[in-house]
């Protein structure tokens, strides 16, 4: 195994968990609180912008959706690179993982162009409240994105170091979890800013 | 290295499966407000099950530890509890569902 990437072994915490995947449950604890904030946000600040855009005027609904469907798709080839290694084949986890970090481009570059459009419409954090309000939740969504991407680049290059086998796969399903949750938000966010 | 035996044999085709349901389930959303029907009461549950189904089968909380359900659904009710509240005091008529 390369020296880069020694395993320290885990710290079996008093609940016989690895304190690893502790920490990431709380954490999606916590950010699932942190965005409820967000969306609450959004949810009553709606209607109260006294000037354009509003919301139907500027949200394309069949672009976000297309944009919906790419990160699940990303949630089901991250799940099966989790597969993959569980049953030993780290080429194929590879793939998927690869696969993930492109969906995952895929979704913030059209979470970009669809900021751009929305910027060329006169929308911004400053415009209104529904500027100011959408911006924040999907900037910090996006935000989240963008670093699980980075995650799972860190996992890739762990795979193809060695670092990553079918008795040592923690690490794919740790950015696993933070990488469905990220879905899981979107979820939400895509019905309350968009259909609703 | 907590995993349940569950997770290790769980065929892929479930994957796909879930990842069928939520595909066709967005497709529903997204009809849904092309008709002439109440968006609240039909999207909002909808939403759920997508999010519930990611989170059971693509998280893997339906198989493993019940601890990792404990701590996860804390920070979801306390983040529903939130969401509930605020609309209760700024936003009361979005709760009165027709």
């Amino acid at each position: 195994m390369s020296q880069a990437f020694v395993s320290h072994p885990s710290e079996v915490t008093s609940l016989g968990v690895d304190n690893r995947k502790l920490s990431i449950w709380t954490l999606l604890g916590s950010e699932s609180v942190f965005f409820s904030s967000l969306i609450v946000t959004y949810i009553v600040m709606r209607g109260k912008s006294v000037s354009g855009p509003l919301p139907h005027e500027a949200l394309d609904v069949p672009l976000t959706a297309v944009n919906t469907f790419v990160l699940i798709c990303s949630s089901l080839t991250m799940v099966t690179a989790l597969a993959a290694i569980q049953r030993g084949q780290v080429h194929s986890l590879r793939r998927w993982l690869f696969a993930t970090i492109l969906l995952g481009l895929g979704f913030l570059s059209g979470q970009a162009f669809e900021f751009t459009k929305l910027f060329g419409q006169g929308l911004s954090l400053s415009r209104n409240v529904f500027g100011a309000t959408f911006f924040t939740l999907t900037g910090f969504h996006g935000a989240h994105v963008f670093a699980g991407v980075i995650w799972i680049c860190f996992v890739l290059a762990r795979a193809f170091h060695g670092g990553v086998t079918r008795d040592n796969h923690l690490a794919v399903e740790l950015v696993g979890l933070y990488w469905h949750f990220v879905d899981l938000v979107w979820i939400i966010i895509f019905t309350v800013v968009y259909l609703i | 290295m907590e995993m349940s035996q569950d997770t290790r044999r769980r065929p892929r085709l479930s994957y796909l499966g879930v990842f069928g349901i939520l595909a066709a389930l967005t497709v529903v959303e997204v009809g849904v407000t092309y008709l002439p029907l109440p968006r609240i009461p039909v999207l909002v549950p909808l939403a759920l099950i997508k999010a519930a189904l990611v989170a059971l089968f693509y998280m893997h909380l339906k198989s493993d530890r019940r601890l990792f359900s404990v701590i996860f659904g804390m920070g979801l009710l306390m983040g529903i509890g939130l969401i509930l509240a605020l609309i209760a005091l700024y936003a009361p008529p979005l709760l009165d569902i027709k």
